[in-house]
């Protein structure tokens, strides 16, 4: 039975291409893609993974991508990372006046995707592939030094958005990537976002997403990471945009001594709702995993982290540790952690912890003794609470980017800079 | 400086302060002293002003003003100086960026501009030479992975940076061996003057061969039983509370 929803999906769609009018490949792959979404159907929130993302956001979203792009100026786009190659996607659309030229820039080389995504089969990952008409395929070879990339999505218009990125590494290649989204529209918007990930025998691939999205904006995304023999993916999130986000990530540790650290910072307030939920698979022997959480909610906010590790039966020797902690600072504020385990095997370490309170009173006092303001205090001790996952960003001027960004959401800018020197 | 009469306070339901009557005056230094569960750690929290501690009569005069009034981060601006018995740790917050708010805060009351950065630090550095703490601390969260003994030379430093008018150590001394006692005491000493008061709370006598106190208090069953010259601690290590309390009786 298909739903009230998923019929609106199907005629935006067919409106889509009928503006576009896309090549018949291309058309018949986009037409395959919404009929698996179709029969698949989107997730409800009786489905237990998704029981505490705001999907009903999605019954007022609009998913017809917009058709011309505003112009954008460089000036209107956020500080580049110094040292990293910067591509620049504007509603999911490539912008070269405002990107580095494609092609190679050292050991790291970006085109235009073409073709399918190949994500889990997800239905957001679906919806990606019915709508997105543009996307970055990005490859890294090996090199001495690790190639430094930014790829900024900005979204200009209310229209919805669909952008995708591909990333292989090849043997021994070495990235730091930054996947930035950031928005300029107050207005309400829709984005779903897809990103592939494969890192190959050797390689090591430093993740940074900053979801930075509009304040009315529904956000969703599908990230999907393989990870094989001896390489190592670091993934950073840090969710502070969007009114309703949730996020999907699954990590595959598919080769022997594959590793995969997540640290993942979520900042909700006022009505917001973020949903995480990452679900590593240890695979193959000696595989680790290292995963870190800390969400602070305000106001009303709603933040839920579910993090489910598999390990399977080949998987010995696996090694899993979740830290997931969550700070309420708001009367009605609601945080939902679960820390799920899924062992097949013997001779496995793993360990998880999950805590969720308010601020501590001792601390508090302590700080009032010294004579620092009430609220003072207590916008230091929620920096106090994320500030260890964020110091593990290992690029300086990311990291400082990251931290003004937290402390304004934080309404302390001003203060805080005194930390951040 | 600090007067205290009939200062009752309960925790909860429970009674635990029954009528404190306690004058320091300008420039001395006190010592309470008293056995576990006599309420000593409830009136430094009372007089740093922790909720949860209900004063249900008398009143506390500080400096000619309602010390019990003043929310807990005015007493300090004040010159009020809690040293806790166990420090928590914070960490995330840094212990420089703690110093310079605190001191900071302390100079806005009294209308005087911030701290120049480099004085600041001239001046922390020259405290951490006497507290004989190396310099990482600083960088550090506050008391972050702290010995026991660095929490509390770290509340000294404290102490020092803030030059309170009225500083109340809370069993400042417990945990400490005696190199850190001599250490944390040579820091007392150094502010110890004609315009500042000290209140220690302590178990024991062996901080007070250090800091010889101008009066010392025993303080049981949540008042004041006895009080006397430095040479009260002494007999106390000797006979121990049982007398005071039983000849109080």
């Amino acid at each position: 039975m298909t739903s009230p929803l998923l019929t609106r999906i199907a005629a935006e769609h067919a409106a889509t291409l009928a503006v576009q009018s896309p090549g018949a490949q291309a058309q018949a792959h986009r037409r395959s893609a919404l009929q698996s979404l179709l029969a698949r159907g989107l997730p409800t929130s009786r489905d237990e993974n998704w029981r505490y993302a705001n999907l009903r956001a999605l019954e007022k979203a609009n998913f017809t991508p917009g058709t011309a792009a505003r112009a954008v100026s460089a000036a209107e786009l956020p500080a580049p990372i110094e040292g990293f190659t910067r591509f620049v996607f504007i509603d999911g659309q490539f912008a070269p006046q405002l990107s580095a030229a494609p092609g190679s820039s050292g050991a790291a080389s970006l085109t235009r995707l073409q073709g399918e995504l190949p994500t889990s089969g997800q239905a957001f990952a679906l919806l990606n592939e019915a709508f997105a008409t543009d996307g970055a395929d990005l490859q890294v070879v090996a090199s001495a030094a690790p190639a430094d990339v930014e790829v900024l999505f900005y979204s200009a218009s209310p229209a919805a958005a669909y952008p995708r990125l591909k990333v292989s590494l090849a043997p021994q290649a070495r990235l730091r990537l930054i996947e930035r989204h950031v928005g300029s529209v107050a207005t309400a918007q829709f984005i779903n976002c897809a990103v592939r990930i494969d890192v190959a025998d050797g390689a090591s691939c430093t993740h940074y997403r900053l979801q930075e999205s509009g304040a009315a904006t529904t956000w969703t995304d599908t990230l999907r990471a393989t990870v094989s023999r001896d390489a190592g993916y670091q993934l950073h999130l840090l969710q502070i945009g969007a009114l309703a986000a949730r996020t999907s990530v699954d990590i595959e540790l598919a080769g022997p001594a594959a590793r995969t650290h997540i640290n993942t910072v979520s900042l909700a307030d006022g009505q917001q709702v973020h949903d995480n939920m990452i679900v590593v698979d240890h695979q193959a022997a000696h595989t680790q995993t290292q995963e870190n959480f800390r969400g602070i909610a305000g106001g009303r906010a709603r933040i839920g982290f579910n993090g489910l590790i598999t390990v399977r039966n080949a998987a010995h020797h696996a090694d899993s540790a979740q830290s997931l902690k969550g700070l309420l600072a708001g009367a009605d504020a609601e945080i939902d952690l679960r820390p799920q385990l899924e062992i097949h095997t013997d001779e496995v370490r793993c360990s998880h912890g999950a805590t969720t309170g308010k601020l501590d009173d001792g601390m508090l006092f302590y700080l009032l003794t010294r004579g620092i303001d009430p609220e003072v205090a207590q916008r230091l001790l929620k920096w106090a609470f994320i500030t260890d996952v964020v110091a593990n960003i290992d690029v300086p001027a990311l990291r400082t980017h990251v931290q003004r960004s937290l402390a304004s959401r934080m309404q302390d800018a001003q203060s805080l800079e005194e930390l951040l020197s | 400086m600090l007067i205290i009469e009939d200062l009752h306070v309960s925790v909860g339901t429970t009674a635990v302060l029954k009528g404190v009557n306690l004058t320091v005056p300008t420039g001395e230094v006190h010592a309470i002293m008293g056995p576990n569960g006599s309420g000593k750690s409830t009136l430094s929290y009372v007089l740093a002003g922790r909720p949860g501690y209900t004063v249900t009569a008398g009143k506390v005069s500080y400096d000619g003003q309602d010390l019990l009034a003043l929310a807990p981060e005015e007493r300090a601006r004040r010159g009020v100086f809690l040293g806790f018995q166990y420090p928590v740790e914070i960490p995330g917050v840094n212990n420089v960026y703690l110093l310079k708010a605190a001191l900071n805060a302390m100079r806005k009351q009294r209308g005087l501009p911030e701290v120049d950065a480099f004085e600041f630090l001239g001046l922390v550095r020259d405290k951490m030479k006497l507290m004989q703490m190396p310099e990482t601390f600083l960088s550090r969260g506050v008391n972050e992975g702290f010995s026991g003994g660095e929490k509390k030379r770290n509340e000294i430093l404290q102490m020092l940076v803030l030059e309170p008018q009225l500083a109340i150590l809370d069993e400042t001394d417990s945990g400490l061996d005696i190199d850190a006692l001599k250490v944390v005491a040579s820091g007392v000493k150094s502010l110890r003057g004609p315009n500042r008061s000290f209140v220690l709370v302590t178990h024991y006598q062996r901080l007070l061969d250090h800091i010889v106190p101008d009066k010392v208090h025993v303080l049981a069953g949540g008042r004041i039983l006895r009080s006397g010259d430095h040479t009260l601690a002494h007999e106390l290590e000797r006979r121990g509370y049982d007398w005071v309390i039983s000849e109080a009786a």
